[in-house]
């Protein structure tokens, strides 16, 4: 029965709402149904998330693709040589390095160096020295699930992991592979991200059961203190330059978007009510723009804009096709991120695990290149050698400086503690 | 592998979880299942028909769930995807012959007995013939309101009007059922 509706009622209008809500409490869903559709929703699903395993993509896809590499290569490489000179690639020195000492120079740590962490299924990962595989954090799982990391500036690993419910932040020891809580006997909720402020001393984190409020501590879990939004949290919050601020995807009463929030006057401010995609924004390595994508589905385009901090002049300098309208047909944005030189940005942009593709931009509005088809989660290592991807479950470095050659195998993805969707995949050099 | 306690967790929220992670949406589900389907059995008066529409309407909202904002309540949303299948439904059969509404009803609801299951059916196909006497707009508020059980600004949402307006549907409805119907009589007699 519908009791708040009823009690709203004059009274000669119940006996009638009665009848109706007995004739309403009296159509159960059929027990056998619902369990059986609840089974049939989760085999969708499953299906949903992987890429489709029939003859077709067993057989005729692979030589498909095949072909397609070859051809994709070539042309790739005239495009990448096109738009980029090898010298002004992402983190250029003046010393091309050889393709063909592309993996003795990764496994021996001369280029791409520093681990790569790894969020996979509800498990955190770092790469070995040489990165020939992954080396699980919390190995024995004393918590419950491990379900993402942030870096600090200074190259402090963070780990977001909750037991039963509640969660805490974790600091990773690299001398003994073991993580500490940062609040002792934690309170917090169900936690879904973390971010480090710029200066590495403080961290912020956000329940899920509670979304209007960000928990601001000291990186040893002191001054810890609740900030209330007066907004809906959707995806992790970043620190703004200067520690002040914070930018977030989520929405206030009436609208969705990204939003910065003063952390001194909880004042906010909408940056852009056309943003939709939770990792679909990224600060410049210095500070001073702030690069996020807009879907605009009147006019069918994703724009990439940036907007300069200090005087938020935007600037839009690659747009991407999308279908006009609503629907699920419209693609998705993630892991946004920048070249530590500031001169490009990688992306992701699709709309299923294979249908996914990886786009590098010119930092200036030059050019965009789509790099490698069928991946996600990409990443550019600090010295601007190595972008990381994930596809096909499995991880790789791919040379930046000879886009054509073939990607470098780091590891299958290890198996984590609990199936998720490619979504939750996140691959993040250390500063 | 912890759960993140979803049966505490909100809709919105569970919402956001669900497009990565299938024990939200199977959450989501559990929850919404009961509106779902009284909405279309309510519609339809046929438990197959209930049962296909459904099914439909939480496929449709697995294959759309990215698509949710958070603009609107989840279950606004998600009975925005049922009415819009009710109305193919129906655009459909518009071409074939409608299975009588009692005919239709004559399957027993599992576990009832025969005498109780009878009465309830008789008493089912006299509402929802009621209803069909109403204009439609009247009648969908109706059925939003009392079988699928949104509130009042749940089922503004998915009418697309002001609550104030579906405040007014409900109240003419419930004076239509009980001035024009066999409710009406039947209460009289009670």
């Amino acid at each position: 029965m519908n009791k708040e509706i009823f009690d709203q009622l004059p009274a000669d209008e119940q006996p009638v709402a009665a009848k109706l809500n007995s004739a309403a409490d009296n159509m159960k869903v059929p027990q056998d149904f619902q369990w059986k559709l609840e089974t049939q929703l989760m085999d969708a699903y499953q299906n949903k998330s992987q890429p489709a395993k029939g003859w077709f993509t067993k057989l005729i896809a692979p030589a498909a693709w095949t072909v397609a590499a070859v051809l994709g290569f070539v042309l790739l490489n005239w495009t990448i040589r096109s738009i980029i000179p090898s010298e002004q690639a992402p983190g250029s020195s003046s010393t091309a390095i050889p393709s063909e000492t592309f993996e003795s120079n990764v496994r021996q740590g001369k280029i791409c160096e520093g681990p790569l962490a790894l969020a996979h299924d509800f498990s955190v990962y770092v790469t070995n020295q040489d990165k020939t595989g992954f080396i699980e954090l919390d190995e024995s799982h004393a918590i419950g699930e491990l379900r993402s990391f942030a870096w600090s500036a200074d190259g402090q690993l963070a780990v977001v992991g909750n037991t039963t419910g509640t969660g805490n932040i974790f600091l990773w020891n690299p001398t003994d592979n073991s993580l500490s809580a940062v609040v002792p006997n934690s309170e917090l909720g169900y936690l879904m991200d973390a971010a480090w402020s710029r200066d590495s001393k403080m961290l912020l984190a956000w329940s899920v059961q509670n979304n209007t409020v960000v928990y601001l501590m000291n990186s040893d879990g002191s001054a810890q203190k609740e900030i209330q939004l007066g907004m809906y949290i959707s995806t992790a919050p970043q620190f703004a330059p200067g520690d002040q601020s914070i930018v977030l995807y989520g929405s206030n009463s009436s609208s969705f978007g990204l939003f910065e929030f003063s952390l001194d006057d909880s004042q906010i401010k909408t940056i852009s009510n056309f943003v939709e995609d939770e990792t679909g924004f990224a600060w410049s390595p210095d500070g001073s723009r702030l690069a996020y994508f807009e879907m605009d589905r009147d006019v069918g385009e994703a724009r990439l804009v940036t907007e300069e901090f200090e005087s938020g002049d935007k600037t839009t300098f690659a747009t991407l096709p999308i279908p006009k309208g609503s629907g699920s047909s419209i693609p998705d944005v993630a892991n946004l991120s920048w070249s530590q030189d500031g001169k490009f940005l990688v992306f992701e942009f699709g709309r299923s695990a294979s249908d996914h593709a990886i786009y590098l931009a010119n930092a200036d509005g030059t050019g965009l290149v789509k790099l490698v088809d069928s991946a996600h989660a990409p990443t550019i290592s600090s010295d601007g050698n190595c972008l990381a991807y994930i596809s096909n479950k499995q991880a790789f470095l791919l040379d930046l400086k000879n886009t054509t050659a073939t990607p470098l195998l780091i590891a299958d993805l290890p198996a984590g503690r609990s199936t998720s969707d490619f979504r939750l995949d996140k691959l993040q050099w250390k500063p | 592998m912890t759960i993140p306690h979803y049966p505490s967790m909100d809709d919105a929220n569970l919402a956001r979880l669900a497009r990565a992670e299938p024990d939200a949406f199977a959450e989501l589900y559990r929850r919404h299942v009961q509106s779902v389907y009284r909405y279309h059995m309510a519609h339809t008066g046929n438990v197959h028909d209930a049962e296909d529409l459904t099914s439909q309407t939480f496929m449709s909202a697995l294959e759309g769930i990215r698509s949710y904002r958070g603009a609107a309540p989840y279950i606004a949303w998600l009975m925005g995807i049922a009415s819009r299948l009710r109305l193919r439904f129906f655009r459909r059969r518009a071409t074939k012959p409608e299975v009588p509404l009692d005919a239709a009803l004559h399957i027993p609801t599992p576990g009832l007995p025969t005498d109780r299951s009878a009465f309830q059916r008789l008493e089912r196909t006299r509402i929802l013939n009621a209803l069909k006497q109403l204009s439609s707009d009247r009648a969908e508020a109706l059925i939003l309101c009392f079988f699928s059980e949104l509130s009042f600004t749940e089922a503004a949402s998915v009418l697309g009007k002001s609550e104030a307006a579906v405040k007014m549907l409900v109240s003419r409805g419930l004076q239509d059922l009980r001035a024009r119907s066999s409710i009406a009589l039947e209460m009289d007699y009670e």
